[in-house]
């Protein structure tokens, strides 16, 4: 058994590779999106192989479902057919150039770091942290508790992705499909309730095995573009219900910073949290979260500001 | 060693996927390869959680089984619209 697995880990590595030439190189843009989504699939067994199983779930639920979708939908904006070759003018080629050394020389410097990183990491701190973090996931306790900050940036990042999308303009609405649907709405209606079920599911798992708020989040907002795909959530688009859309978009990350300032209060110290109300806090910040982060992705599928 | 087996019968069904999407000729085609991807990287999925003793393996088999629905939703009504189908010439009839 033990050398098929070898052989079964090579062949994904190889696919891999494969499948992230095609998705780059790809003459036909939807060609390349589907190598791209099919990459996601083989990465997340990969990281499966790897046993990181939280990552396995992100890459699962937003490299190939969320993004997956973003990008099917930004192609049907596009003119058919094969993407024009990359054509440099003479003064462009120097400056490439120094871009493209930069990258590899910055991504050389990287894998020296990464290889010089002391081993066996800091699992052996955060196995001794663990009973002060209010859960018992050590990944969890880092993404919500040790490491708070770095979430924190993560979910402003996200606001500021959507922030960037609406500055583009107004909704963009939807061309007809080229077929009759009639099944769609009969299917998201029958799915919808799996699409709150499972995230429910992940963030309860959360605190004691892989799951947590990003992959919870990101299913909610898969179910969420299928609501949208099928016209169930007009509300997103009344000019009246604006305030409300941007105060749910908002609530994870000025959840998690009232967190960081009590911790402040109450301990002396930036995101310290006590550890009396840690789980409590914890739970309350993860489905904050994950409600915000399912709505982000939605507003960043609507390819504009809506109720404009 | 029925496992064994079964684990490179999905192996050889996701090489036919994977040609099915890099040669396409139609969108329709490399959609569909991709759908037959996902499917049988869930079989994966559950047959290495068995092996492995690892039963967390089944809930990314259940994110990659409703993330499925997803991507084929968003192709029928995003991206094979009326646009397109107007837009393709005769000689293009048979690429996406």
């Amino acid at each position: 058994m033990s050398t098929f697995i070898i052989g079964f880990d090579l062949l994904l590595g190889a696919g891999l590779l494969w499948l992230a030439w095609q998705a780059l190189f790809h003459p036909k843009p939807f060609a390349a999106v589907v190598h791209f989504m099919a990459f996601g699939l083989v990465m997340a067994l990969v990281w499966v192989r790897l046993e990181a199983l939280d990552i396995a779930l992100a890459e699962a639920a937003i490299g190939t479902g969320v993004t997956g979708a973003l990008l099917l939908a930004a192609l049907g904006r596009l003119p058919n057919g094969a993407t024009p070759r990359l054509a440099l003018r003479p003064w462009q080629r120097p400056p490439v150039a120094l871009a493209l050394g930069v990258v590899l020389l910055l991504g050389l410097w990287l894998a020296w770091v990464a290889w010089q990183l002391p081993r066996p990491g800091l699992s052996a701190e955060v196995t001794a942290a663990l009973p002060e973090s209010g859960v018992r996931h050590p990944v969890t306790a880092v993404l919500l508790n040790l490491r708070a900050l770095d979430t924190m940036l993560e979910l402003a990042v996200m606001l500021g992705a959507v922030w960037l999308v609406w500055s583009l303009g107004p909704e963009l609405r939807p061309y007809a499909p080229a077929t009759a649907l009639p099944g769609l709405p009969a299917l998201t209606r029958l799915l919808h309730p799996l699409f709150l079920m499972v995230p429910a599911y992940l963030l309860w798992r959360g605190s004691h095995a892989p799951g947590g708020a990003f992959p919870a989040g990101a299913v909610l907002g898969a179910g969420g573009v299928l609501l949208l795909l099928a016209d169930a959530v007009p509300w997103m688009q009344r000019p009246d219900r604006q305030p409300l859309l941007r105060l749910l978009l908002s609530t994870g990350l000025v959840l998690f910073l009232g967190l960081a300032l009590g911790g402040l209060l109450l301990t002396g110290t930036f995101f310290a949290i006590p550890v009396a109300i840690a789980a409590l806090a914890i739970l309350v910040v993860e489905v904050a979260a994950a409600l915000s982060i399912a709505l982000m992705l939605m507003a960043c599928y609507l390819y504009g500001e809506p109720g404009r | 060693m029925p496992p064994i087996l079964a684990a490179m019968l999905l192996l050889a069904c996701a090489t036919v996927g994977l040609w099915r999407i890099w040669r396409g000729p139609t969108s329709v085609d490399r959609m569909l390869g991709a759908e037959q991807l996902s499917t049988l990287a869930i079989a994966i999925l559950l047959l290495l959680g068995t092996r492995l003793a690892q039963p967390a393996l089944v809930d990314v088999a259940l994110l990659f089984g409703l993330l499925a629905a997803v991507a084929t939703a968003t192709f029928v009504t995003r991206t094979w619209t009326r646009l397109h189908e107007a837009q393709r010439r005769p000689e293009e009839a048979e690429g996406d």
